[in-house]
């Protein structure tokens, strides 16, 4: 017999109590595992989806840069264009290793079940993707012709090549264009884009002339706030109505952005420790009574009082770090359902944004399980310590 | 405090409680030796302060005044008292106590009801539970739990518990209250035996025929001793 066994056998006397004491702790457990795995994982899907950018300045349209930049990060349609003039300003900027204008358009058919993202690209776009390979063909051979992401080219069924056809009558007339290359599979936005040569683009959708965005690399990134500003500069000067920012205050926003809601949820989770943890200690100080006459009977064959605090002590911590184990198993679970709930209710979710699971987020739910133990025991145990033994032995029958 | 090597050793023992502005008297003052392999009978009605007694040697209570000393550890002499601390070791050490009722753990088999005064010491005994077990005639029901013993087997399992840290007394309150006759005489005749083998027992009853099989009967009236 140890400490441990009889602690266990304990807490499994009265079973369905313990596990809807168990349920109370995992619940805010789960929850604080998806809270911290959340900003684990939307900040790393976030600087992965912007590395995967390769540029260090995005250039916008004047408008919301941020409604802009989700455009561009994940492809869509975006009412607002700047003139193909302007970049030739931008490449004319001291400090710039390389920039590239892109225009972008989209197809929506059967009320969003087909999404065609069409992006127009130009020679200087392969400088930006370094990592670019290609499973079948390679860059245009012809302004009629196009890139193919592999989910795309996948879903589509076609192989470079082979000829796709864009319309969207009456705005886009029918065009064929040959797949001049598919790229293998690069886990980020590319995949499900349809690249065409940026004047091709320009001329089917009847946008010449017309930019959405243009990114700017830089030969040295700690002349970042240098550049901005020339190109600030120059916006103003030639009255282009451009937004200017660097790349990493895009990553800053949107992650400030979501921090009153993560003070929101943060207390709810503290919330539901409270809860969690009241249930604990109601639970544990039942038990208590219940066993009066064993505790005093305990302290009749020599137990002290800290042997008796310390009994019900570890009944505490283990029911709750029962608690904690069950949340992260929970919360693993749940993951993939919680990811597909935050995707519909933000307004930016990077494309492989996923909550896996984080030792350090794992050591942190646990180690406020064994927390949440020692202060909800502590009474109990405090109350337990204190059982006169002859009062509890006069108590009653067993 | 003389002692002369005796396991019990109380002198003008007395206990008295407050119950709201009344000060009851349980023990008046009296005096008794136990000494090594003793059989004490401690026969007296209810209220007679039998239990009182068995408490205050055992540690559990404190007397209002006279000496007492147990094993020879020091439990009271005049104003002074024992810690709680060393109490619980004499407890833990030197006492094992048996009640009529028997408070066994009811999710613990019997031989880990037996071990569980060893928790305090972190010790398993596994062995000595076991063999304890198979002393007080309950080989066969090692891994039974309470809800699956009779009365007299629980008695038995509890005498095995108290046994376990081979204490030099043992305090028994009316150990076989609850039982029938023929498991009486099992559980008094095996207290004799450890007895014989040289425990001392302090033993508490109301029964008349089971008193006159002790080596000493203290009969208790009121809190004193009327002949000793």
């Amino acid at each position: 017999m140890s400490w441990i066994a009889i602690a266990l056998k304990n807490i499994l006397r009265r079973p369905i109590r313990s596990i809807l004491t168990v349920a109370g702790v995992a619940i805010a457990v789960a929850m604080l595992f998806n809270l911290l795995e959340f900003q684990r994982g939307y900040e790393k899907g976030l600087r992965s989806e912007l590395s995967d950018l390769g540029a260090h300045i995005m250039i916008v349209p004047r408008g919301c840069p941020y409604e802009a930049a989700t455009i561009v990060l994940h492809g869509g349609k975006w009412p607002r264009y700047m003139e193909e003039d302007w970049y030739s300003v931008v490449r004319g900027t001291d400090g710039i290793e390389s920039s590239t204008g892109i225009i972008m358009d989209a197809i929506i058919r059967d009320g969003g079940r087909e999404n065609l993202i069409y992006m127009g690209i130009d020679d200087d776009y392969p400088e930006l993707r370094p990592s670019w390979k290609y499973e079948r063909g390679g860059w245009f051979d012809e302004p009629a012709s196009a890139i193919l992401g592999a989910s795309v080219a996948r879903s589509m069924g076609v192989s470079a090549g082979d000829t796709i056809t864009i319309h969207d009558e009456p705005r886009v007339p029918a065009t064929q264009m040959k797949v001049a290359g598919v790229l293998e599979r690069t886990n980020s936005q590319d995949d499900g884009l349809i690249f065409l040569p940026q004047h091709t683009l320009q001329k089917v959708f009847g946008l010449e002339g017309k930019l959405v965005v243009i990114l700017v690399k830089l030969s040295d990134v700690s002349r970042t706030d240098e550049v901005v500003s020339s190109l600030r500069q120059a916006s103003m000067e030639a009255d282009a109505g451009m937004n200017v920012f660097p790349l990493s205050e895009l990553l800053n926003t949107l992650t400030s952005l979501l921090s009153s809601t993560r003070v929101f949820v943060l207390a709810i989770v503290v919330v539901a420790f409270v809860i969690g943890g009241v249930g604990v200690l109601t639970t544990i100080l039942m038990a208590v009574f219940e066993r009066t006459r064993e505790i005093g009977m305990m302290k009749a064959m020599g137990a002290a009082r800290v042997d008796v605090f310390r009994l019900v002590w570890l009944e505490t911590l283990f029911t709750t770090i029962g608690g904690g184990l069950a949340g992260v198993l929970l919360a693993l679970l749940s993951g993939r359902g919680v990811v597909a709930l935050l995707r519909l209710v933000l307004p930016h979710t990077p494309a492989d944004f996923a909550m896996g699971m984080s030792g350090s987020t794992f050591g942190i739910c646990i180690g406020v399980s064994v927390v949440l133990g020692v202060i909800a025991g502590t009474w109990p145990a405090w109350r337990a310590a204190s059982i006169s033994p002859i009062t509890a032995i006069r108590g009653g029958s067993s | 405090m003389k002692q002369n090597g005796q396991i019990v050793y109380a002198q003008n023992l007395a206990k008295s409680y407050a119950v709201g502005k009344r000060e009851i008297e349980a023990l008046r003052g009296i005096d008794f030796t136990i000494s090594p392999g003793e059989f004490v009978v401690l026969l007296g009605p209810s209220g007679a302060g039998k239990t009182t007694t068995l408490n205050l040697v055992g540690g559990l209570d404190r007397p209002t005044s006279g000496a007492l000393s147990v094993a020879g550890q020091m439990v009271a002499e005049g104003e002074l008292h024992a810690t709680e601390r060393s109490l619980d070791a004499l407890r833990r050490e030197q006492v094992g106590f048996v009640f009529s009722e028997f408070h066994l753990l009811p999710t613990l088999t019997a031989v880990e009801n037996v071990q569980v005064p060893l928790v305090w010491v972190d010790e398993s005994g596994r062995d000595r539970a076991e063999a304890l077990l198979c002393r007080v005639g309950l080989g066969h029901r090692l891994t039974h739990r309470p809800d699956e013993l009779s009365g007299g087997e629980m008695q038995r399992v509890a005498l095995a518990r108290a046994l376990i840290n081979e204490p030099a007394l043992l305090l028994a309150d009316e150990p076989t209250a609850n039982l029938d006759t023929s498991t009486r005489d099992e559980i008094f005749e095996l207290l004799r035996e450890l007895s014989n083998e040289g425990l001392a027992i302090l033993f508490a009853t109301h029964d008349h025929e089971l008193a006159e099989r002790g080596d000493t009967v203290l009969r208790l009236s009121d809190g004193v001793i009327l002949d000793g």
